[in-house]
């Protein structure tokens, strides 16, 4: 440990919470990510922005990594630590400051969870809209980082859309107010920037949210489907009848079986696929959508379709919905989680040589996704107790990810590159445009401490992984237009 | 196209070296807005047609010279609209000024703006070099949101090329209620609106008079019309239309125009200019002679911002001035995207 | 999780069992949100994903020491992250498990260690525990507020009903109950009588073991479930219907029983048969609801409650809304209890070691609690129920919900 850094964090409060011994250390070693890891030279709880500031201060005066961790819940590994560096761990900043009601907004923390801005805005009849699945617990400051998603973004939008105004504190330890509680600010749109940004540019330590008023009625119906063809083609037609569903969710067969065994959902256990479709807003307007989506869905030969007759039904249905990638570990103990967007049209295609790619490399694969945007997360089962299997599980799913972007889509809908897609990355961008990535990083980081080699890949690595994708510049298929 | 790309480059590329300022444009629809045009003409037009739309998908992609109305009409064919309902100002806009000056219509508080329905750019930097970023997808989060930072930068950071956007169903049914009452009252009703679960599209106030849009389907317009009251408006359409591109006849004289974007539960602010006021509160529109520095105070002091959208002097600056850590930012990225700054200098002009 | 487990450990009993726990864990975070004290710390080391993985690290051959046993100290047992865990995890076997041997491996000092025996050795003994109560009753006036307040006020115990019915059920009398509020059992002997079921209480049974169990003493809590499976193993040879027991701290130790001696070769089948036959008392009266439901509408309506679903109630035993619903039926009123899923403080001894956080819990429960203006708050456990009075000041009554439903059919 380096006793400059630790005189120096001594000095900013004596209260400051400071690990540094190696048992208590490696609790932190990883985040949801968990086949990466490294043990962070130490780890600081800070309580609030003024020591953000100063440990960001020392840090960069010192050239020493920072690492920035909320609840840990990523599962890309954006905040798996550096060894030689500080973990900033921001669970302790969770204060729930001000909810306007008349404003429909709150101020919050960056460390207060996802789920606690609901329940805070609960009273007045308002919520705030992204929903990852791990929004129980996830942190908000997390959210931003990640631009994260979750089951209702088809109609209300990720991270980007629902967040007004933060204060960043940039490496060098200067604080700043970006965005604006109206509806736009002066200047280039850094929110845009910042959000999603994997905690590589600054360190959000004040977060101010949208709030949206809890639709007047919800739907939530539950489609059984004799092949995955079918229900992908539901979702399509949904969407062309002119329909926005709150959420549209696709299951196949495995997750379906997997819920039904460890949380007793009520899935038909004799589909092919599931498609979970919500409807919200006003009344009569849900009613007429209702009866628009139901005949879409006997079009498409749902095999049974259920609707939730009561707020338990509903809650019970998307429970098994969100908790389903934890239920499959009840399958086999290790699965990895794949993040890619595709066109929507492309869902079967794709699906189909998932599934042919499963079998060639003898593997479980289940696809449980977010159907309404295109955003797949295959899983795929491993034992990491079998040398090897894990690293098989990584180069099927870096397969799957090229995929996704030969077919005019991205590595990454709403989970981050991290770690892990740093080699997809090179697939996707050019070399001019990883560059721009790392010029737009020096732009707010110009002593490049915070969270190096995460989610922009080295033009070297690229260049040392490239032979595979990238030939003289180009793109596999390079007919395909990409961006 | 390719070639007219490779020959767009070759222009970027040729200013870089003789370090000659472009000032690029489509249009020429908003050419009055941002800071001072100067270098030479880099015009877009011949850049034009809708790349691909496939409706089911939400999805639209377009070259940056197509003209705003061509994808409008293409969008009303399939029952779909570009949801941030785009100001035009001129026949003549295109959908590459409406992305660069980030501007949005009536319906922005309530569905969103520009930036929030950009998927993906490709662009073309001061250094010449043809970028891709973002996707045709809804959903993505590789890299940087290059595409949301290019809406709205003025052109100051890349010539768009292509843009991707996420549409939506248009609502088929919309009417237009009328209510006389006073400022204050208007701001709070505005908000305690958009409170509740209500199909609003748009809202207005104006000389005593509020204007509230509800879109959606039929019944649900309905219903909401009967929980709102007031009385219904014939011919609403034009009203609406008028307020985007500014042809009410309060937007028409030559007296300095002030946009002035601030919380939407801001009181009234009390300027003695007149004053037209949008998007529930959070846009206030004020015409008239003003002392700059005073005003743009006032408006900081609320956590807002003061731009000098048409006319006026543009000497002391057009954009809300810039606190010093986010101007050097601005500085850095500017460089960045386009190190000799040959990008429509100047337009953005809160940063130097 | 993957997991490496040392040698030292990987091929015992209790390693096979931690391993398999451990596998299941994703590290997914989830427990972390209802974590009393991850709310309350907000530091990963005091949530059950970081004590798993610090405890991972002991099981795999790392050096272990005090910090891990503060963290593990701090643990309430609560069991609330069992409850939200998507994957099944069984925290509360591994942390069982954890501190055994943490507490062999780093030991404690000689204060701490003076004090976790006093409370292993003394409050499993219903006489001592009894005396000493007694004695802190007369001093209570001269007592300095703060400690007064931990004693609680005395319930004299109404009268049982002598044994009359065909059928009976046996009932664990614990240690600390009989001395705190000894009409709980006896009320419950009451309703039952009224439905046709003797209850009977077995002198030579005492603790259930739990107090020595999770202070890392499992040879302690051994002895203590041996000794009261022998007590009654001759009525359940007669044919008892059930072992009920009111305390639900208790009943989750006793319907552990059969996992807790299940190396023992004589025992094993025995502690089996006691942990199938355990109710708690709600499942019992619940059972027999359509005979009470009668007798107890008979009445005037009763007061709006409160209830308190205790932390081995909702997520130790998994017993969810079934109390709640008694109450219901019997026409109380029940209001509103925020953030019912987190711990009170209590824990056991918790409140001794840990007075500091364990009085936060209770301020926060107290006020979630009370947030409905209820005339009394009604649990299932007695040690949360004393711990929430020592809190109340006497502003709202504390009462085992049996004992309301007992006035209710005394009053029908």
């Amino acid at each position: 440990m380096n006793a400059g850094l630790l005189a120096d964090f001594s000095r900013i409060t004596p209260a400051l919470n400071v690990i540094t011994d190696h048992e208590r250390l490696r609790p932190f070693e990883t985040d949801a990510f968990i086949s990466h890891r490294a043990v962070p030279m130490c780890a600081i709880l800070p309580e609030d922005e003024t020591q953000v500031a100063a440990i960001l201060a020392s840090c960069s005066a010192r050239g020493v990594p920072v690492v920035t961790r909320g609840a840990g819940t990523g599962i890309s590994g954006g905040a798996i630590p550096s060894e030689d560096g500080v973990l900033l761990v921001l669970t302790r900043m969770n204060h729930i400051g001000k909810v306007d009601h008349q404003a429909r907004t709150a101020t919050v923390g960056p460390g207060v969870r996802n789920l606690a801005v609901s329940d805070a805005a609960a009273a007045h009849n308002l919520f705030y809209a992204p929903d990852p699945s791990s929004q129980l617990i996830c942190s908000i400051g997390g959210n931003v980082a990640e631009n994260s998603g979750g089951v209702h973004c088809l109609k209300y939008g990720l991270t980007t859309h629902n967040v007004l105004q933060v204060r960043l504190v940039l490496s060098g330890g200067e604080s700043m107010t970006l965005g604006s509680r109206a509806l736009d600010a002066a200047g280039y749109d850094l929110m845009a920037v910042v959000t999603g940004s994997e905690g590589m540019l600054g360190l959000v330590t004040e977060v101010v949210v949208k709030l949206t008023p809890v639709p007047e009625h919800v739907e939530t119906l539950l489609a059984a489907f004799p092949s995955v063809t079918d229900a992908a083609n539901a979702v399509g037609r949904i969407i062309g009848a002119g329909v926005v569903p709150a959420a549209l969710e696709m299951m196949d067969k495995m997750v379906i079986e997997a819920c039904e065994k460890f949380m007793s959902a009520g899935f038909p256990l004799d589909a092919e696929a599931l498609l979970l479709i919500e409807l919200d807003g006003v009344r009569e307007e849900v009613a007429d959508q209702l009866v628009r989506v139901e005949q879409v869905l006997n079009d498409c030969h749902a095999q049974e379709i259920r609707r939730a007759k009561s707020d338990a039904e509903r809650e019970k249905l998307w429970k098994a919905r969100k908790g389903a990638f934890a239920a499959l570990a009840t399958i086999r103990p290790d699965y990895y989680t794949i993040d890619g967007t595709i066109p929507r049209r492309c869902l079967p295609d794709v699906l189909a040589r998932y599934t042919q790619l499963a079998e060639e490399y003898r593997m479980l694969v289940a696809n449980v996704f977010h159907a309404g945007d295109g955003n797949l997360h295959p899983c795929i089962f491993y034992d990491a107790t079998v040398p090897g299997e894990m690293e098989r599980s990584e180069e099927l799913g870096g397969k799957m990810l090229e995929i996704c972007v030969e077919v005019g889509g991205t590595i990454t809908g709403e989970h981050g590159v991290g770690v892990e897609k740093l080699r997809q990355m090179c697939v996707q961008f050019r070399e001019a445009e990883l560059a721009t990535f790392h010029a737009i990083k020096a732009a707010f980081d110009p002593a490049g401490i915070l969270n190096p080699g995460k989610g922009v890949p080295s033009l070297k690595r690229c260049a040392e992984w490239g032979g595979m994708h990238v030939r003289e510049g180009k793109m596999p298929r390079a007919d395909i237009p990409r961006f | 196209m390719e070639n007219l790309i490779q020959s767009l480059t070759e222009r970027v590329k040729q200013a870089a070296s003789n370090n000659t300022p472009l000032a690029i444009h489509g249009g020429n629809s908003k050419s009055f807005y941002g800071g001072a045009i100067r270098g030479d003409a880099l015009d877009l037009r011949a850049y034009t047609g809708i790349i691909d739309y496939e409706p089911k998908e939400l999805v639209l992609t377009v070259r940056a010279g197509t003209p705003l109305q061509e994808i409008e009409t293409a969008l009303e064919a399939a029952g779909q609209m570009l949801p941030f309902e785009p100001p035009y100002y001129a026949d003549t806009a295109t959908i590459g000024g409406t992305v660069a000056t980030g501007l949005s219509g009536p319906r922005r508080p309530y569905t969103g703006a520009v930036r929030d329905f950009v998927l993906g750019t490709r662009i073309i930097n001061g250094k010449g070099e043809d970028l891709s970023f973002g996707g045709r997808v809804i959903k993505n989060v590789a890299g940087y949101d290059v595409s949301r930072l290019m809406t709205g930068a003025m052109g100051t950071l890349g010539v768009l090329l292509d843009i991707s956007f996420k549409v939506l169903p248009k609502p088929t049914d919309e009417i237009t209620l009328r209510f006389e009452m006073d400022e204050a009252t208007a701001i709070q009703r505005f908000n305690e609106w958009a409170g509740k679960p209500l199909p609003i599209s748009a809202t207005s106030w104006h000389q005593g008079v509020a204007m509230v849009r509800l879109s959606g389907a039929a019944a649900g317009v309905k219903a909401a019309r009967e929980k709102l009251g007031g009385e219904a408006v014939a011919d609403a359409q034009a009203f609406w239309r008028d307020l985007r591109d500014h042809r009410a006849p309060f937007f028409e004289d030559a007296e300095p125009l002030r946009r002035l974007s601030v919380p939407s539960t801001t009181s009234p602010l009390s300027l003695d200019l007149p004053q037209w006021i949008e998007w529930g509160g959070a846009l206030r529109w004020v015409k008239g002679a003003a002392d700059v520095k005073v005003l743009r105070e006032k408006i900081a002091s609320v956590g807002g911002h003061a731009t000098l959208f048409r006319h006026g002097d543009k000497s002391v600056g057009v954009f809300h001035p810039l606190a010093p850590v986010l101007a050097k930012i601005h500085v850095n990225l500017k460089a960045a995207f386009d190190p000799d700054n040959i990008l429509n200098p100047g337009r953005m002009d809160n940063f130097s | 999780m993957q997991t490496n487990l040392a040698d030292w450990i990987k091929d015992t009993p209790e390693g096979r069992e931690a391993d398999s726990i451990l596998r299941k864990c994703v590290h997914c975070g989830f427990c972390l949100a209802t974590c009393p004290t991850y709310n309350l710390l907000g530091d990963e080391l005091d949530s059950p994903r970081g004590r798993i993985y610090l405890m991972k690290q002991m099981l795999e051959g790392e050096a272990v020491t005090e910090k891990t046993q503060l963290h593990l100290d701090r643990c309430l047992t609560c069991r609330s992250c069992e409850s939200t865990c998507p994957s099944g995890v069984q925290y509360g076997r591994l942390v069982d498990i954890g501190r055994e041997l943490v507490e062999k491996k780093v030991g404690r000092s000689v204060a701490e260690g003076t004090q976790r025996g006093v409370l292993k050795r003394a409050l499993p003994r219903t006489g001592l525990f009894s005396a000493a109560l007694a004695l802190g009753r007369i001093m209570k006036p001269v007592l300095p507020k703060a400690l007064a307040a931990k004693i609680p006020v005395k319930r004299t115990p109404g009268a049982w009903p002598a044994p009359r019915h065909a059928r009976n059920m046996l009932v664990l009398q614990g240690c600390v109950q009989p001395a705190i509020d000894p009409d709980i059992n006896a009320a419950t002997a009451r309703v039952l009588d009224r439905v046709g079921v003797s209850l009977i209480a077995v002198p030579s049974a005492g603790c259930c073991g739990s107090l020595p169990q999770h202070l890392g003493d499992a040879e302690a809590a051994h002895v203590l479930i041996k000794r009261n499976i022998d007590a009654w193993w001759t009525y359940i040879e007669a044919g008892a219907e059930a072992v009920v027991v009111t305390a639900s701290g208790c009943g989750t130790m006793v319907a552990e029983y059969g996992h807790a001696l299940r190396n023992d070769p004589v025992y094993a089948a025995k502690a089996a048969k006691i942990s199938a036959l355990f109710r708690d008392v709600s499942q019992v009266v619940a059972a027999e609801q359509e005979r009470l439901s009668p007798l107890l509408r008979a009445s005037t309506p009763p007061s709006r409650v409160a209830f308190h679903s205790p932390c081995t109630l909702q997520h130790g035993l998994k017993i969810r809304g079934v109390v709640e619903g008694l109450l219901r039926d019997a026409g109380f009123e029940l209001t509103a209890v925020p953030d019912g899923h987190l711990c009170c403080g209590s824990a056991g001894t918790y409140s001794i070691l840990q007075p500091e956080l364990s009085k936060q819990l209770r301020g926060n429960k107290i006020a979630a609690l009370t947030s409905g203006s209820p005339a009394v708050i009604a649990s299932a456990n007695v040690a949360c129920m004393a711990h929430l009075e020592s809190g109340l000041d006497g502003k709202v009554p504390v009462r085992h919900w049996i004992e309301m439903l007992d006035e209710q059919l005394a009053a029908s």
